[in-house]
């Protein structure tokens, strides 16, 4: 009753090369992974429309966010989502870049309502700033902490630690 | 020279009650610990002392040496009064009870009236402690609790009065001689007791009605911003009120001194048997407190009130109809009034718990299950 | 007189609260009819608090006894364990995994050993995958018996009794798992490849005298808790999730399962040995507190099927891929790997980057109870303040893993 899990199977290529067709312009390197996960890279600029219709896609609707990581790729950032479809009981893993200079993108708290906290340790640890989030502030550190820590250029700063 | 002597007398019979009144607190505390710790597989304190006896003492000293402070808006004068005054209840109300044969402070002829206005104290003392503290959390932890503890009052006193219908007279000393015999009143009205019982539990804000209290939840009530020895009188009222309150029933309900042998040894015109009788009879109900404790789970506010003004006054109005209409009656009434009560107390019992739990039944089936 | 005071700024989860309240009020919620204004009083449940099950700050927004809205403040046992990942080789983090979710050592291991095995391409042994599965079904009834036993304590001096009968049996299986790893929490055991011990003479039979004793001791539990009255009346009906919630949060583990969702890791994305395993996926209807309750009692039962069945199983052979000695530093080939595991409170799991170099590039937990946090603010408005304290034993959170 309910919410049912793999109503709709299909094998991972068929996945693959639906999402391929669908998103043609969008994404770029579409691989399986297996067993059960599809990766996938897109542009920043693509990301809000692309969950959207991620989400409401008829076949492999993927309703349910998994987790955001932001990664530092020392050339630049990368924010990666990672989406569940029910209706296949599938992954998928979507490697949206970054540039550095400007490490901005969408937020998707729009489309999956999980993204707020995920996105805000992105920007806690790495720095992405999600533009649109109902309210980007740190999670983990102190509210006054200065720096990014999992950046690689990271410098345990003094400031951070008034009190030794 | 009567005057210096009943002035002597009086002030002896005072010293003795704070005593019965501290020590009682005291023995309460490690008793309840360690009864608790070994129903829930643990050994509780038993380090102090043989067996852990002496730890209420080093509690006691402990709470003794904390720093002394109030909040600076606290009113000053009250919030002091407060934990003073917390005490009068517990210790006045043993000027009416007898500990054993003939030893009673004063022989009032309205005993009964007079416990139950002066365990209220309590209830005013909690009220002032709360409000002094110019918290609002305190506030509302301390109007709870005089709220709880002016429902569960009505059903006390109509419990009691059944006690004074049957003896015929307001005295304690009255009711203790008609219990002679070991025609306890719980024995032949065990239905009062019920009553009776539950409400002195809620009264003395024990067991599952200590929601005022209750340590898990967001703010501790009415004695948030009481520390050291001000909050340690509130705390010791509270377990010297399990010792009163049960002497209380033990008094009104168990036949008081009174047990095989009472009379064997007197010394000084004191019947000891007696004494020790009371203390044990005392004991059995102070251990069903603990034991109702952790049996339990906390009642939630809503839940407290309705049983009192829902099912316990109703029912002790009905007691005192039937006991009054059996009395009238009924020839040989203590038979009828026995039988009577029996049979309410077990259909009582009997009842309760499954009418609930069909109602729990039906309000499951009635709620919604989850969808999409 | 007020000068004396010197009132501590606010700090940014408290100031967002405050301005809830002003945005609310200006909005005209709230006030009552003669237009007085809000009664509303932020209180801070403090990072140390007997009933947040540890150290979780909520600030909560009360009107009376209501809670309007609350604002879960973590991050005060946050230890860097992603950024001490890449300064460790992936065999020098295996200990520092156990203590994410530190209730349920054994499984937050196996996730991490098994996303490093996919990465570097190594097929666990046999036997060891029946062991990790033994130790791990232990690891999960301990962690759902500390879970119950401290959602009942927060409900009554009954549940102070359930907490220590309930320790005192998870005493029994702390000893097992100590007899065969040396260690009673903070196991490190599971190696890439396999187990760093076999099973010691007699453990199976001490582990199969456990199982026996078990359904009667859950039969004890419930009978205290399940016909208790008053135990119904403050766990029916109360903090349901519904389905949607499930969907929109990623809600997983007994959480989920309690709302009609049969969401199992181990049935949905079967791993190690659980499709020769018959066991069955406990859901219940109402999603409420109780039924959260005793989906995790139905596990208890469940996990000591899997366990029996496991022993039952257990083959012969090594418990290490390769020579006696484990392999010290793996170097797994470039790329990137998520394996998500059905841990006691959801869906664990650990993303690793690898560059082909002995440390990891980056590392990311997936934590069940990161995300069950998010759903808090939506689940304990409306309820009253106990209530409240009832709904969050019930999601049973370990800051640990919320942290890292």
């Amino acid at each position: 009753m309910g919410l049912e899990i793999g109503t709709h199977p299909m094998s991972m290529d068929d996945i693959a090369s639906l999402l391929a067709e669908r998103f043609a312009a969008e994404f770029h390197h579409v691989r399986v992974q297996e067993p059960d996960t599809v990766v996938a890279r897109c542009a920043r600029e693509d990301l809000a429309a692309v969950a959207r219709s991620l989400k409401e896609h008829p076949e492999v609707g993927y309703e349910t966010l998994n987790w955001i990581a932001g990664v530092d790729h020392v050339k630049h950032f990368e924010s990666v989502y990672h989406v569940y479809s029910w209706k296949t009981n599938t992954y998928l893993e979507l490697h949206v870049e970054v540039p550095r200079a400007t490490p901005e993108i969408d937020t998707v708290t729009g489309v999956w309502p999980a993204a707020d906290w995920h996105e805000r340790e992105s920007f806690d640890m790495v720095g992405i700033v999600y533009t649109g989030h109902p309210d980007l502030r740190r999670i983990l550190l102190k509210d006054d902490f200065v720096g990014h820590p999992l950046r690689k250029d990271y410098v345990d700063l003094a400031e951070n630690h008034p009190h030794v | 020279m009567d005057i210096l002597l009943a002035i002597l007398r009086a002030l002896v019979f005072v010293v003795i009650a704070y005593m019965v009144v501290f020590v009682a607190a005291l023995v309460n505390i490690v008793f309840e610990r360690r009864v608790l710790a070994f129903m829930q597989d643990r050994h509780g304190p038993n380090r102090t002392g043989p067996h852990g006896v002496l730890q209420s003492i080093a509690d006691a000293f402990k709470m003794m040496g904390k720093e002394d402070f109030r909040p600076l808006l606290a009113d000053p004068v009250l919030f002091t009064l407060a934990p003073v005054m917390v005490m009068i209840g517990a210790v006045a109300v043993q000027l009416v009870l007898p500990y054993t044969a003939g030893i009673t402070a004063t022989d009032l002829n309205v005993g009964v009236i007079f416990i139950v206005a002066i365990t209220s104290f309590t209830t005013v003392s909690i009220l002032l402690g709360g409000w002094s503290s110019r918290n609002k959390y305190s506030l509302v932890g301390a109007l709870r609790a005089a709220a709880q503890m002016i429902s569960y009052e009505i059903p006390m006193i109509l419990g009691l009065i059944v006690v004074v219908m049957v003896v015929g007279s307001f005295s304690v000393s009255a009711v203790v001689e008609a219990q002679a015999g070991f025609q306890w009143i719980a024995f032949y009205a065990p239905f009062t007791f019920l009553i009776f019982y539950i409400a002195s539990i809620a009264e003395l804000n024990r067991g599952p009605f200590d929601l005022p209290e209750s340590e898990s939840e967001l703010v501790s009530g009415y004695g948030t911003e009481y520390s050291g020895m001000r909050f340690g009188m509130f705390f010791l009222n509270e377990y010297a009120g399990m010792t009163i309150m049960s002497m209380v029933a033990v008094t009104l309900f168990f036949g008081g001194w009174q047990g095989p042998y009472d009379g064997a040894v007197v010394f000084w015109g004191v019947s000891w048997l007696g004494l020790i009788w009371f203390i044990l009879k005392t004991y059995v109900l102070v251990f069903a407190l603990v034991w109702i404790r952790l049996s339990l789970p906390r009642l939630q506010v809503d839940q407290l009130m309705g049983f009192a003004w829902k099912i316990l006054i109703p029912l002790g109005l009905v007691n005192i109809l039937a006991t009054a209409a059996i009395m009238l009656w009924v020839p040989s009434w203590k038979w009828g009034l026995a039988v009577f009560s029996w049979v309410a107390l077990l259909t009582f019992v009997g009842l309760f718990d499954p009418i609930l739990k069909f109602r729990l039944r039906k309000q499951r089936e009635r709620q919604p299950v989850v969808s999409a | 007189m007020f000068d004396e005071f010197e009132t501590p700024e606010p700090d940014e989860a408290v100031k967002l609260a405050l301005r809830r309240i002003d945005e609310a009020t200006a909005r005209g919620e709230g006030s009552d009819a003669d237009g007085l204004a809000f009664n509303e009083v932020v209180v801070n449940m403090g990072p140390q608090h007997p009933s947040t099950h540890g150290v979780l700050r909520l600030v909560v927004t009360l009107d009376g006894e209501l809670v309007k809205d609350v604002i879960p403040v973590i991050g005060y046992l946050h230890r860097c364990k992603e950024k001490l990942a890449e300064r460790r080789t992936y065999f020098q983090y295996i200990p520092i995994v156990d203590r994410t979710e530190y209730v349920a050592g054994i499984n937050c291991e196996w996730a991490y050993v098994m996303t490093v095995e996919k990465l570097a391409g190594i097929r666990p042994t046999r036997r060891a995958e029946f062991i990790r599965v033994i130790t791990g079904e232990l690891m999960r009834i301990a962690s759902h018996l500390v879970a119950v036993g401290t959602f009942t304590a927060d409900l009554s001096p009954l549940g102070t009794a359930m907490v220590f009968y309930m320790f005192r049996d998870r005493e029994v299986i702390l000893d097992l798992l100590e007899e065969l790893t040396g260690a009673r929490m903070m196991f490190n055991y599971f190696r890439f490849g396999g187990v760093r011990y076999d099973l010691p003479d007699g453990w199976v039979e001490k582990c199969r005298a456990f199982l026996k004793k078990m359904p009667k001791l859950m039969r004890e539990y419930e009978s205290l808790v399940d016909d208790n009255a008053i135990f119904l009346q403050r766990t029916q009906g109360k903090g349901v999730i519904t389905q949607q919630d499930v969907v929109d949060y990623g809600i997983t583990g007994p959480n989920a399962r309690a709302s009609a969702v049969a969401l199992d890791l181990r049935r949905t994305r079967p791993y190690s040995v659980y499709p020769e395993l018959d066991f069955e996926v406990c859901t219940l209807e109402h999603g409420d507190v109780f039924d959260r309750y005793k989906v995790r009692m139905n596990e208890m039962r469940e996990s000591v099927k899997i366990i029996e069945q496991a022993l039952d199983m257990l083959p012969r052979g090594p418990v290490q891929v390769g020579s006696l000695r484990a392999p010290y530093v793996i170097t797994p080939p470039p790329g990137s790997c998520y394996v998500g595991q059905e841990n006691p409170r959801g869906e664990y799991g650990t993303y690793i980057e690898s560059d082909g170099s002995r440390y990891p590039y980056r590392l990311k937990y997936r934590d069940p109870c990161f995300c069950n946090l998010q759903i808090f603010p939506k689940l304990l408005s409306g309820n009253k303040i106990a209530d409240a304290v009832a709904i969050s034993g019930s999601i049973d959170l370990v800051l640990g893993g919320i942290d890292r």
